[in-house]
């Protein structure tokens, strides 16, 4: 006998209160993993997805908002629009790459889609695309789409097949090769297409613009500021201002699992209140076989440190696997912005430390008032009366 | 009687039960002497305070006023820690109610008193061992695992005395350890404590067994928190 046996012997005596204690805090522990992981996927996969953009910096309407500059990042369509005379101003720019994008939504096969009319030479020079299968646009007018490989494999697009946009049918010429970004979850037409079938002729939504020399990347900005009344926002700058959004998502998700966690706590408090209570008399028992304050005191924080311990792996695994199933049912409701997080799920040893090492700091904290309580009952009154 | 020869002594003992208007007087001035070996029974109405001057022997709660002398040694003044090493070491308790810790088999019960002796530390097997033999000895070795309430209450009781010799100790105080059983168990249970006394142990029964009561070798009587008969 020891005194790990003897708690053992103690969690395990009343076998549906330690299930839903348990229960209690795996859950609490299960959300502050799942809401944490979530939240730095989406960071990861925001950071990848600017990467993938290929541009050194984005002109847009010139009164773009935070969430469409967002969804620019994360290949969503923006409201805003502005006008493709624009473009062939800026094109009397020196040294600067432009390429204009129309994004519209559409529905593929019963999905939400993004469709972005572009110019098919020069973007495809710009992105440095290549093929999976199939031929790339052979005219600025070509009746025809290429799909990015994420998008053909979701709604289960062949080269060949024909898709309905805007009631008129296109037949899908290509299947682009991966490229690690938004362009892979986008179907793509040329853009005078695009105007056409979504009655925005005349129009485009954003540029994407590429510099030979970076350093100068502020006197072409003054360029093209003189030219147009746009706004300029450089890729490292519109990542900053979406992962601020992404960030105060993540206070916000945190929070809830501090909740989450505190109500586990209160949840190890009464099941060791209880436990207290009810054995009084096996603690004047203890006293009397000559058992310390200390002793008592051990016994019952380690109980309470138990239950951390197990909710905290239980809780770890229990949120890695929401994390990874809920993301793409989050996806579906329309939270785009989750995209590709399930794909991206991993195990980060740094969180399921964190998760363990919290569950298990709290439950010893929830524990010491119980155990405290425990050790200071006076035994006499326990052992003598029935 | 000389002091040599007793292994528990108190001086003036008083115990003041409660704070504040309702207060109890539950001891008023205890002075006895018990000599090494005494097979001693304290007797006495209910509420009268014998429970609590076992309690106070046993170092199981602290007096108003008073000493306590544990084979010569002042326990009066010792911190919590040494009053519970030497509960562990040289005393041995047995109530009348709520014995056993239910979720531990008999066995275990037994060795728990001994992982709380700081005194000695023995190997779990070692444990079990020692633990076996004093559940021979109470002839319950074939119940070693089971858990007390699969023992009737005779039983339950045996594997108390069982337990409260798990450190060798030199005094056991027995707080009427029949008041609940019925005779032909309460027969069974003082066999067993006639012969754990015959080894050489101080027994200090609390008992309203007058056949009981005329065996002892030493009788007190507790009335209204004061020692009356002492009769050697
Ligand atoms: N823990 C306690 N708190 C308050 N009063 C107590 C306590 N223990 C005993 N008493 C009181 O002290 C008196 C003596 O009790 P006790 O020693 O248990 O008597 P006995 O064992 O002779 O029946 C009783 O009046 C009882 O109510
Ligand atoms: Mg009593």
């Amino acid at each position: 006998m020891n005194i790990l046996k003897l708690v053992a012997r103690n969690l395990f005596r009343k076998k549906g209160r330690f299930v839903f204690t348990l229960l209690g805090i795996s859950i609490g522990m299960a959300s502050f993993v799942a809401l944490l992981s979530m939240g730095e996927n989406m960071q990861s996969v925001v950071k990848a997805q600017a990467e993938s953009l290929g541009a050194s910096f984005m002109i847009m309407p010139e009164n773009i908002c935070i969430y469409n500059q967002m969804a620019i990042v994360t290949g969503e369509t923006i409201s805003e629009s502005m006008e493709y005379k624009v473009f062939e101003d800026l094109t009397a720019v020196n040294d600067v790459t432009i390429i204009p994008h129309l994004t519209q939504k559409t529905s593929i096969k019963d999905k939400p889609s993004v469709v972005a009319g572009i110019l098919p030479r020069e973007t495809y020079a710009f992105k440095v695309w290549e093929m999976n299968e199939g031929v790339f646009f052979e005219s600025d007018d070509q009746n025809a789409v290429v799909v990015g490989i994420d998008f053909a494999e979701t709604r289960n697009l062949r080269v060949g097949e024909t898709v309905t946009v805007k009631g008129e049918q296109l037949p899908v010429i290509g299947i682009l090769a991966k490229t690690q970004g938004n362009d892979d979850m986008t179907m793509f037409a040329p853009l005078t297409v695009v105007q056409r079938l979504f009655n925005k002729d005349g129009y485009i939504s954003y540029m994407s613009a590429r510099v030979k020399d970076m350093s100068k990347i502020e006197a072409y900005e003054d360029a093209i500021l003189k030219i147009a009344n746009v706004q300029v926002a450089t890729n490292d700058k519109l990542l900053e201002s979406v992962l601020s959004i992404i960030g105060s998502v993540n206070s916000t998700l945190r929070l809830i699992a501090g909740v989450a966690l505190i109500a586990a706590a209160f949840g190890i408090i009464n099941t060791m209140m209880t436990a207290v209570y009810e054995r009084r008399r096996e603690i004047g028992i203890l006293c009397a076989l000559g058992g310390r304050a200390g002793t008592i005191f051990k016994v019952f924080l380690i109980e309470s440190g138990v239950y951390g311990l197990l909710g905290g792996c239980v809780g770890v695994v229990a949120g890695y696997v929401v994390s990874v199933f809920a993301a793409p049912i989050i996806n579906r409701e329309g939270l785009d912005m989750l995209k590709g997080v399930s794909a991206e799920a991993s195990i980060d040893i740094k969180l399921v430390l964190t998760a363990v090492i919290v569950s298990f700091v709290i439950s010893i904290l929830s524990g010491l008032y119980p155990a405290l309580k425990a050790s200071k009952l006076t035994p006499v009154e326990a052992v003598s009366y029935g | 009687m000389d002091k040599e020869y007793s292994i528990i002594k108190t001086e003036g003992l008083e115990k003041l039960y409660g704070k504040g208007a309702v207060k109890t007087h539950a001891l008023k001035g205890v002075d006895i002497e018990i000599p090494t070996g005494a097979f001693t029974c304290i007797t006495g109405p209910s509420g009268h305070g014998k429970s609590t001057l076992l309690n106070l022997i046993g170092g199981l709660d602290k007096p108003t006023a008073g000493k306590v002398f544990i084979g010569g040694v002042d326990i009066t003044g010792l911190s919590n820690g040494k009053l519970a090493a030497i509960r562990a070491s040289k005393i041995g308790f047995v109530f009348q109610f709520f014995n056993l810790l239910q979720n531990l088999t008999a066995l275990e019960n037994i060795q728990t008193a001994m992982m709380l002796n700081p005194a000695i530390k023995l190997t779990s097997k070692a444990q079990k061992e020692k633990a076996a033999e004093l559940l021979e000895l109470v002839g319950l070795l074939n119940k070693a695992d089971a858990k007390p309430y699969e023992l009737s209450g005779g039983q339950q009781q045996r594997v108390s005395i069982a337990r409260a010799l798990a450190n060798n100790p030199d005094i056991l105080l027995m707080d009427e350890p029949t008041g609940n059983l019925d005779t032909e168990s309460e027969k069974e249970v003082l066999e067993h404590i006639f012969a754990v006394h015959k080894t050489g142990k101080t027994v200090i029964i609390v008992t309203h067994n007058d056949s009981l009561a005329k065996k002892a070798e030493l009788l007190l009587e507790i009335r209204d928190g004061r020692c009356l008969n002492y009769t050697p």
